[in-house]
């Protein structure tokens, strides 16, 4: 019994790490720009299909393919900055209904690119790394854990050290009065998708040789994420980071005790649960709610 | 007077059928043909979409068809010979599409025949079969039911073949007395589910726990696979998963440590299966899906012409895209080219009076006969041998043909108990 919550709980930590970078990126394209990007799962399919291009299709290094898949998704991300969301700067439902027609663009192009069936990659090692008899974790999996906690430490940083940072969380807070101080909002918006489409994509790039790679894809990810800001409050990047790992676990162990389809009634059930205790989300705050 | 009529012994069932056939004569387009015109058949299937790899590959096998058949002349119909001509039409596996994608086959391209997946979206599609009394075929006899007497599963007899699969672990393995079963909770998992569950318990095969379903929108299957090893099961039962589940789910198995026996309905694409594991962990994996280069196609008892050339050219074509229903719509328009020239007609009444006489018909796997009434409640599934297939040294291969009537003479009631516990009879579906 030990080994199996033991490995169930290996199975979770997987698992919040690949969906706090989704999450995050999520959140932190809300909270600057105010737009709820319905394309984000998506921008991690992208991020997958680079990795089908640049790793199984070119043979280039695997983790050379990841970075590809970063800069590739983050450079979709100014795309949509600028073409989509800054037009619609002052209507978030035109924001909101540019990222669903640009979701299906992106599934279409998929489909032109790539074909419709699962993508096979190679896998990227086949290395186990053996705690016990029972208890395992591929060593393709804990690439993702590394990458997510080293890529969320260096947010962290990056929001509460830097002067970019600082621009980009008064802008979040209080957009007319960070452009009063002299922030350019245009800046801050285009650092926002680039960093939150690229954490999509590298999500994405870095899970890809692990799941089913295809057009549609991104539909249970972007569910999933949703669940998580609004568990975690909208806008708020610890309350994504903690709704991850709630979420991860409670989904995780629910499955491994009493089944898929039960799991995902659990967190939708978590997701009402929070909502009728706590309207914004465990972190979020009244006006981003 | 309709009191009378009724009492009479025309019930309101009776009534609403004689009205919806004559109906059928308003609302069928003509089906009568001019010399040499094109016959159209409809390819009403997924072709995008998580369900694809069932459709596409089948598309793309029909067109190698109908070469084939066009080539050598086309189908001769009384009034002489006619190419034929495919239309497709996606149905992305949503119903609501499938009825639009039905309704424009049969009234826009005139088609004389549509060829379907089923599973979730032939509710959909009833509603315009029964009232244009159009020939329709499924790969899935669980879509059969006594209301839709224009709907034929002449080839793929999901799920019922997969006893023949569980037959033959029990022969050849009987040390692995205890099992597991996962699958996807929707219209094709689970009256397999059942199928596998009766299959089981007929060869005294225990099932350690509850079948585990989980949501079609799985990517992470890690969890899963942890449950599913968890009772130390002799046999883990990959059910009738789709590829995008059987690959991750055997990925995981062998990284967390697997080392029992594995059964499925389908290992499309096994090569990548075997490239992502080893050799060693896919051997003796056991599913139901023949490649066609195999030479037990070359017997006497197949029914497929020159199976072998078929697979050469599919492979050819479409390198490394050879999937279990990659042959299927082929062989049932070997069926309806079969019918249509012996009625002398592509008018749909007249080819399933036509494919269903004598109560047997060549299927692609030898002589079966029109099979069903007591699971289906109507005898509209081409029933009879099915091929075992296993991965030796990194290779399908035929461990032969068992016959599933023989198998469900002894144990019918075991599957009709545990379809009726998932609801997967013709009177319990919605």
């Amino acid at each position: 019994m030990l080994d199996l919550l033991a490995q169930t709980g290996l199975n979770a930590v997987y698992a919040a790490s690949y969906i706090s970078l989704v999450a995050v990126g999520l959140v932190l394209i809300f909270g600057v720009m105010g737009v709820i990007n319905f394309a984000h799962g998506e921008l991690f399919m992208a991020g997958a299909y680079v990795v089908v291009a640049v790793y199984a299709d070119m043979h280039m290094p695997f983790f050379l393919a990841v970075i590809v898949g970063l800069l590739f998704v983050g450079f979709l991300g100014l795309l949509m900055e600028r073409a989509l969301f800054r037009p619609l700067r002052d209507n978030p439902l035109g924001g909101l209904v540019a990222s669903i027609g640009f979701l299906m663009i992106l599934q279409s192009l998929a489909v032109m690119g790539f074909g419709v069936r699962m993508e096979f990659i190679p896998p990227v090692t086949q290395h186990v790394i053996w705690l016990s008899d029972g208890i395992s974790i591929p060593l393709a999996r804990v690439y993702v854990i590394v990458a997510s906690v080293l890529l969320l430490s260096a947010l962290w940083y990056f929001l509460k050290r830097t002067r970019f940072g600082w621009a980009l969380r008064a802008s979040a807070q209080d957009p007319q009065a960070a452009e009063l101080q002299g922030i350019s909002i245009v800046q801050t918006a285009r650092i926002a998708m680039f960093i939150g489409a690229g954490l999509a994509g590298i999500a994405g790039a870095l899970t890809a040789p692990l799941i089913s790679v295809n057009p549609h894809m991104g539909h249970s990810v972007i569910v999933t994420a949703f669940i998580v800001i609004i568990v975690g409050g909208i806008g708020s990047l610890e309350g994504a980071i903690i709704a991850s790992v709630v979420y991860a676990f409670v989904h995780t162990f629910v499955t491994t005790f009493y089944g898929g389809v039960v799991a995902d009634i659990t967190g939708l059930a978590l997701m009402l649960l929070v909502l009728i205790v706590k309207p914004t989300g465990l972190f979020g705050s009244a006006d981003r709610a | 007077m309709i009191s009378k009529i009724m009492a009479a012994g025309l019930s309101r069932r009776t009534f609403l059928k004689s009205t919806a056939i004559t109906a059928v004569g308003a609302s069928l387009p003509s089906m009568s043909l001019a010399a040499g015109e094109p016959i159209k058949i409809g390819f009403l299937a997924p072709l995008t979409g998580a369900v694809a790899a069932w459709g596409k590959p089948g598309l793309d096998g029909c067109e190698i068809w109908a070469e084939r058949v066009n080539a050598a002349g086309g189908i001769e119909l009384s009034d002489g010979k006619h190419p034929v001509e495919l239309v497709s039409y996606d149905n992305e596996y949503d119903p609501a599409k499938a009825r639009t994608g039905a309704t424009q086959l049969i009234r826009e391209d005139n088609v004389s025949f549509i060829m379907m997946l089923g599973g979730d979206t032939w509710p959909g599609v009833q509603p315009v079969a029964d009232k244009t009394g159009m020939l329709f075929s499924t790969l899935l006899p669980s879509d059969l039911s006594p209301d839709s007497t224009t709907l034929i599963a002449p080839t793929e007899v999901h799920p019922i073949y997969l006893v023949t699969g569980v037959d033959y672990l029990a022969d050849t393995y009987p040390d692995a007395k205890t099992a597991v079963i996962c699958a996807q909770d929707d219209a094709l998992g689970l009256p397999s589910v059942a199928t596998y569950l009766a299959a089981f318990e007929a060869r005294d095969i225990e099932v350690l726990e509850e079948p585990l379903l989980f949501d079609p929108a799985t990517t992470d299957f890690a969890p899963i696979v942890t449950r599913l090893m968890s009772s130390n099961p002799d046999i883990i039962c990959l059910d009738t998963c789709y590829s995008d589940y059987v690959h991750p789910i055997c990925e995981q198995l062998f990284q967390q440590g697997y080392k029992g026996k594995m059964i499925s309905a389908t290992a499309d694409f096994y090569d990548q299966m075997i490239a992502k594991t080893s050799k060693e962990f896919m051997e003796g994996f056991i599913f139901q899906f023949p490649d066609f280069d195999d030479p037990a196609l070359a017997g006497d008892n197949i029914n497929f012409e020159d199976a072998n050339g078929f697979y050469e050219a599919y492979a050819e074509r479409h390198p490394g895209q050879w999937g279990a229903v990659s042959w299927e719509y082929a062989s049932i328009m070997d069926l309806w080219k079969a019918a249509a020239e012996k009625a002398g007609s592509a008018d749909p009444e007249a080819v399933i009076t036509a494919m269903k006489e004598g109560g047997t018909g060549k299927h692609a796997f030898g002589d079966a006969k029109w099979w069903g009434t007591e699971l289906f409640g109507i005898d509209n599934a081409l029933v009879g041998d099915w091929p075992v297939v296993v991965i030796e040294d990194g290779k399908a291969v035929i461990k032969g043909f068992k016959s599933i009537p023989d198998w469900y003479d002894q144990h019918g009631d075991l599957l009709i108990k545990h379809m009726q516990a998932y609801d997967q009879m013709y009177d319990q579906r919605g």
